[in-house]
Formats: C-alpha cells, structure tokens, sequence
C-alpha cells in the first residue's frame, strides 16, 4: 500500500516509516475510538490501519459501544471540552464510566501499542492489564478535539484518567495541557488516494452534480462539515446573503450525519429553517459513505469555507486545498496552521470578514488559483496521511526511547 | 552513488603532496531528520512572561525556537519564533526586528543563545515596561522536539555525484548537514558538507567558498541553489582543468 504514495507524499515521510517499521516489525498496534463511520478520525483509521498491516505492523482498531444516554453525556463532554457550559451529575460520569468497564471485556486491548481516540473511551486506561508497562507497551491517548478552553469541571474528571497513559497527542500545541506525561503535538491528516480526495474526471462531478441536484452554471461556496453549532452554518448562511448583493452564486451546506453526535438533527433543522426558500441554499445531509459526492462537491466548488468558531482541527481546509481551491477559514482550532493568512488562503474573524474574502476570490480568480496551487503544496508538504503515520509511529518509538532528544534510525 | 575507491590526478588540489596512490574515499552519506514536537506545558501571554519562560525553559525548546526555525516549510520575514510572534502578535516591530537580528550560529552554546534573547527582551522592556497581554489563543506556546535521524540512502564518493544528489535530497537532509551541524559538530561555522570536502576530498578552496555561504540569509531551498551552482562551477573546472 505504500507504494500507492510514491510520487504523491514527500519521499522522505515514506523512508522514514519503512525504518521505523522495520525497527517496529511484528509489533501490535491497536486504535480504539466511538464509531467506525463519520468524522475524520474514523476516514483516516480507514485507511491507516491497512497501511500499517501492509508494512508488517500488526494494527487493529476497535470500536467501543454505548447506549443512548452514553452518547448523550460524551457528547456534552465534546462541547464542555470545547468551551459550552453543560451540566454534568455524578451519575453520568459513573455511567461513563461503567460503559468503558463494559467495553473493556469485549475489547482486545493487549497490543505493544494502544492508541486511545478521543474521550469516550479515555478511562478504558484503568483497565490495563498490570503487566502491561513491564512489558514495555505504551499506551497514547489521542485528543483531536479543541480543549484549549474546557467549561467547568470537565477537564478535571477527564483529566483523572488521561493523567495515567504514557504519553498524550494533542493536534496543536495550544491544546496540550498540563499533565505529569508525555504530550506530543501530531497534526491530523488527509487521505490523498481516498475517495474523498482522489482526482475525478470533469464526467464523474458532472454525474454528482445532476444528481445531487447542483447546477454549475454559477459560483458555488460550499461548507463541508457536521451540522454542529461550532461549525457555525448559520454564520455561512449570513455570508453568502452579504455576497448574494454582489454576486451572483449559490451555497452548498453539505454534511454527514455521526452515530456518536445525537445533536446534529437540530442543528440540521435550524439551519434548513433559517435558509428559507432561498433556491440558491442547497443544503444536503449525505450518509457517511458519500466520500466521492462530497469530493465531486469541492472540486465542482468556487470557494470552500469553515468557518467554525470552534475547531478541532477542520481537516475540510486542507481536503479544499488538496484540490487547489481557494479556501477560508475561521480563526480557531488548528485552522490557522493549514491556512497561511493571503498566501494559502484566507483565515477569517467574522461572518463579514468571510463575505469579503468570498467576494475577493470571485473577482480573481488568477489570485484564487495561485492560492489553490501553494496550498495544495503546503498540503502535500504537511497534511496528508503518511505524514501522520511517521508521526504516530515516531511517537510510539520515541517513547520507547525517553529520555533521548535525537534518535538515530 | 555507492561506496567505492575514488582515484584521483589532481593531486595538487588534495592538499597533500605526494599522495598520487588510489585512495580509498569515505563516501558522503546524506541523512535527513524529521523532528516530532513536544509540548513543554509553558506558554506566555506577554512579552514580560515570555522572557520569564526564555530564561528557565530546557536548552531543547530554545534550540527548537531558534535554530529550528530553518527547517520550517516555510519562511516569512523573521529568523526565530520569538522574533515572529514578537512581530506578528505582539506587532512589536523593532522588537522583532532585534530578535531577528540574533545570529545563533555565532553564539558556542544554547545557553549562550538564551542569554541574548533575555538582554535584548530587556532592553526593549526599559523602553516599553508594561507589555499587553495578547487575545486568547494568540499565546506563544514553548514547544521542543525529539529528532529523529536516518539515512537518506544516498551516498556519493565525488563531487559530481555530490552535485547530483543536492539537487534531489529532501530539505531535511540539507537542513541536517548545513544547519543541525554547526550544533552538533560543536564548531561553530563548521557544516557536514565542506567538512566532507575539505577533510576527505582535500579541496579546502571549494570548502571554503561552501562555508562563505551565510546560513543565517537563505532558505533551505535557497542554499541548495548556492551549493549546486559552487560544486557545478568547481565539477566544470574539474573537468576541463580549469583552476578556479
């Protein structure tokens, strides 16, 4: 599989997973998160997990289960985390708790490497086996959330468990918190070879386009993202409304809905009810596996947006940018690490600020495509998988030599 | 471009008389890096704050801060984080502009480094004694790395082989030996490759003219382009037995 990269991703990143590979051979690997389809963490386990099994690293990933009222607290713990203030009782979190006590019998743990996803199962830490440190496996708890600013007593309760792993990743430097542990900064990544990212002929967006209904006879602005408060769609909508005075173009909302966001349908049907009759607002909720109508949808688009006000990290930017479109982003989250303010986009502040952008790029569109192209060179350079998967394997490594700033392979 | 025995004329140019025998020649082995990033947990909110965490913060992040910064994709106006955040955040110009001005390859340690971050912080507090905080999220974050170093696969034993393999190496590799050197090595000006050529290749001309090169004033990019166009001037002279 990792041939399939040569020529795309930065040859060294390549090198550089082989030897670690190499030095890693026979190994076990194991990836836990909350679902298996939606959201970026679940594309890219999609994809990594094979690559890694290619290259003689026996990886796996596990998907922990809950009920209802499981989803329902992580999800407030999602937004807590993000900075909402949500109300929390001593129940939930024991709930929390035996859920992951639940998980813990039914799932393979037992790995040289355990990579954790996210909260909803950060306590199945307390159900390491007691061997396990001797034996030298290291256990990584992976945040792709924003926690720079958590509400109330969130942080604390979950800080209880993460506080017991090896070593923490957290996706900017702004997120790490203080802990007694290892924190890692590994930036997430796209997929250049998926679905969602792989070229497609002018036949195969034209097919998406009369299919989802999405005439290309004017300017499309297209948003790519969860219906979730943070992603901020109703700021989108007020952008366009300002450019709609200027030019003409229409807007494509376009979302997929996630098993672990019980959520998403309101904010869905607020959004549907703020656009109105407006003809121009397209707003479409795909299923989870519609990666080529949403790769078609950017690559059919004239200006790509995510506009979040909160952020984990909006890996939509770099997929618009892979595509050499000119995009704009929120300022927040790990937006302003793949968007370099006026040279690979443009990072925004406002629903005003996205109007204007908007309005900039379709009045040039040489200063569009040269924004489109750097980008998707920074993208390349930055963001795609293999980038990711050097790092979560240098991790793994380096924790098996703490202690040493430079390692030699 | 493996390893083998490089026999040699021009013998005048080796810097050693007499040694007209073939000569078994160690190979150049190009090695690259690529540095995962640590958090330290500190971060500062004003300038006052930062030159606090500039002068208890590990050797690691300092060197990340400032002798790293070369080997970031891309390059803006500045030559260290500090001096970046400094001018873009703070939008302290002279403060960014003294920042940038610290040359860190002229200083015989980190420590060294540290100490002139702190004097010209203070000198610039004297002047402005009450920094303002920056809006939330704009903080500087004190970071270090754990590098990770391994061989690139390429080896040349000659200079031409040298010239075609600068062109082709990846940044990190260039970075590796012009940069990270003149830390490692602990020599000050010295870098892996006019070391290679002075003390291997005996052509201490050439070296020299690859040291002239100021490390401090190009892109990594930007010094591949000096170091081809010094090698590829020398590989012609070689060849047609110019002395340059």
């Amino acid at each position: 599989m990792i041939k399939q990269y040569s020529g795309i991703a930065p040859k060294g990143d390549l090198l550089l997973i082989q030897r670690l590979c190499d030095k890693l051979q026979g190994k076990s690997f194991v990836h836990v998160n909350s679902t298996r389809e939606g959201g970026g963490v679940a594309e890219i386990l999609h994809r990594m997990v094979p690559f890694l099994n290619g290259l003689g690293i026996n990886t796996r990933w596990e998907v922990i289960e809950g009920d209802n009222s499981f989803y329902e607290f992580t999800k407030k713990t999602h937004n807590a985390l993000q900075g909402n203030k949500e109300k929390f009782t001593r129940k939930m979190w024991n709930h929390y708790y035996e859920v992951n006590e639940e998980n813990s019998k039914k799932l393979k743990l037992g790995a040289d490497a355990v990579l954790i996803h996210d909260p909803q199962p950060a306590p199945l830490i307390n159900f390491r086996s007691k061997s396990s440190k001797k034996r030298g496996q290291v256990w990584m708890w992976r945040c792709h959330i924003d926690v720079a600013n958590p509400a109330g007593s969130v942080w604390p309760n979950l800080k209880t468990y993460v506080k017991d792993y090896d070593a923490a990743i957290f996706s900017v430097p702004k997120f790490a918190k203080s802990l007694p542990i290892d924190e890692f900064i590994v930036t997430p990544s796209i997929d250049p070879l998926s679905d969602k990212n792989r070229d497609l002929s002018e036949d195969e967006i034209n097919e998406v386009s009369e299919k989802l209904n999405i005439p290309r006879d004017r300017p499309i602005l297209l948003q790519v993202s969860r219906f979730d408060v943070f992603k901020d769609p109703i700021g989108v909508i007020n952008a366009y409304k300002i450019v709609k005075k200027y030019n003409d173009c229409q807007l494509v909302l376009a979302g997929s809905p996630a098993t672990d966001d019980p959520e998403g349908e309101e904010v869905l049907n607020k959004v549907k009810e703020y656009a109105g009759n407006d003809p121009d607002i397209h707003i479409l909720l795909l299923p989870p596996d519609c990666h080529k109508e949403i790769n078609a949808l950017q690559r059919m688009s004239d200006v790509i947006l995510q506009k979040s006000i909160k952020e984990g990290f909006g890996l939509t930017v770099s997929e618009a940018m892979w595509k050499e479109k000119p995009v704009i982003g929120g300022a927040v989250g790990g937006i302003p690490l793949q968007i370099i303010h006026g040279i690979t986009g443009f990072v925004v502040h406002s629903v005003e600020g996205a109007a204007f952008r908007i309005r900039q790029y379709l009045n040039n569109p040489e200063m569009s495509r040269n924004m489109g192209k750097r980008g998707k060179e920074y993208v390349r350079t930055n963001f795609l998988l293999t980038r990711q998967i050097r790092d979560y394997l240098s991790v793994w490594y380096s924790m098996k030599n703490r202690g040493k700033h430079i390692i030699e392979l | 471009m493996e390893e083998g025995v490089y026999s040699s004329s021009r013998t005048d140019n080796m810097g050693k008389k007499g040694k007209k025998l073939a000569r078994k020649v160690e190979p150049f082995e190009f090695k690259q890096c690529v540095s995962i990033l640590k958090s330290t947990g500190r971060h500062a909110r004003n300038l006052s704050q930062m030159r606090q965490v500039i002068s208890t913060i590990g050797d690691e992040s300092i060197f990340h801060h400032v002798y790293q910064y070369f080997l970031k994709g891309h390059i803006f106006e500045y030559t260290n984080d500090f001096a970046h955040w400094a001018g873009e955040t703070l939008e302290q110009r002279a403060l960014a502009e003294r920042l940038s001005n610290i040359d860190p390859y002229t200083f015989k340690s980190v420590n060294g480094v540290r100490k002139e971050l702190i004097r010209v912080i203070d000198e610039f507090l004297k002047e402005f004694p009450r920094p303002l905080d920056v809006v939330e999220g704009n903080e500087f974050y004190f970071v270090q790395t754990v590098s990770l170093v391994f061989p690139s696969g390429i080896k040349t034993k000659n200079l031409a082989e040298f010239l075609v393999a600068i062109d082709h190496i990846d940044p990190t590799s260039i970075y590796y030996h012009f940069y990270d050197s003149r830390v490692r090595l602990g020599e000050g000006m010295v870098d892996d490759f006019s070391r290679w050529i002075e003390h291997t290749l005996f052509r201490k001309e050439l070296a020299d003219r690859i040291r002239d090169i100021d490390p401090f004033m190009h892109s990594i990019e930007r010094l591949r382009t000096h170091i081809k166009v010094i090698v590829g001037e020398q590989v012609r002279a070689d060849m047609e037995g110019v002395v340059i």
